[in-house]
């Protein structure tokens, strides 16, 4: 598994599209900084076939105060968390 | 697991450096040994000994320092970065006759090879990109 990170926007950055193109079926993404705005309810179209894969970054959703706002099929996981899915993860590559 | 981090972004200019720390952090309290963060592009400013943040504001350069005092984290900057946005040590600005330097320990400059040796000793490597 392969986790990636994406820390821009997907309203005003298209650099998701190039992570999901480049995501196997076994891979993860976590969004994290500005990119945790792809939580949002409607936004949930942007990310088909992840379901289970998708993560978004405690942290970063409660400082925009989105932490309520997150749609139910992103799994919010905080800083240690995170350190765990680079455990588990032979690679991290970062989308910025 | 042995860490290591890329960082390219400046303090108080985009969120990487803040989130480069605080995982920083989270690797060392989970029981990994963070071998050193590299600094390249804009993260170089991370090393500027005369920034001086709101005393209220988090303080990030502190930060790093704190980490290489606490767990022996090496702060490696890219040299050709530092150089051309002003940072620099007291060795360089001897050599290229400057007044006075913006780096100092436990800051080194060093050069691009480390970042490679950090990719390939560590058992992973975070950038974090701003």
């Amino acid at each position: 598994m392969i986790l990636h990170t994406l820390n821009r926007s997907p309203l005003d950055s298209s650099v998701y599209l190039q992570a999901l193109a480049a995501m196997t079926e076994a891979d993860c993404l976590l969004l994290i900084e500005d990119g945790v705005l792809g939580c949002l309810p409607a936004q949930a179209g942007r990310w088909p076939q992840l379901t289970g894969r998708l993560f978004a970054l405690r942290e970063d959703l409660a400082s925009r105060g989105l932490v309520d706002a997150c749609s139910d099929s992103i799994t919010v996981i905080d800083i240690q968390e995170f350190v765990a899915l680079t455990e588990q993860a032979t690679k991290v590559v970062s989308w910025y | 697991m042995r860490y290591a981090i890329l960082l390219l972004g400046a303090p108080y200019s985009s969120q990487a450096a803040h989130s480069a720390l605080r995982f920083a952090q989270a690797v060392i309290a989970r029981g990994h040994r963070l071998e050193a963060v590299f600094f390249y592009a804009d993260g170089v400013h991370n090393a500027a000994s005369l920034a001086t943040p709101p005393q209220d504001e988090p303080q990030i350069v502190d930060g790093w320092v704190d980490l290489q005092r606490d767990h022996d984290v090496r702060l490696e900057v890219c040299i050709a970065a530092a150089l051309r946005r002003g940072i620099i040590d007291a060795a360089e600005a001897a050599r290229h006759g400057k007044d006075g330097h913006s780096l100092a320990p436990p800051f080194t400059l060093t050069g691009l090879g480390q970042l490679i040796d950090l990719g390939v000793d560590c058992d992973r490597l975070i950038t974090f990109g701003a």
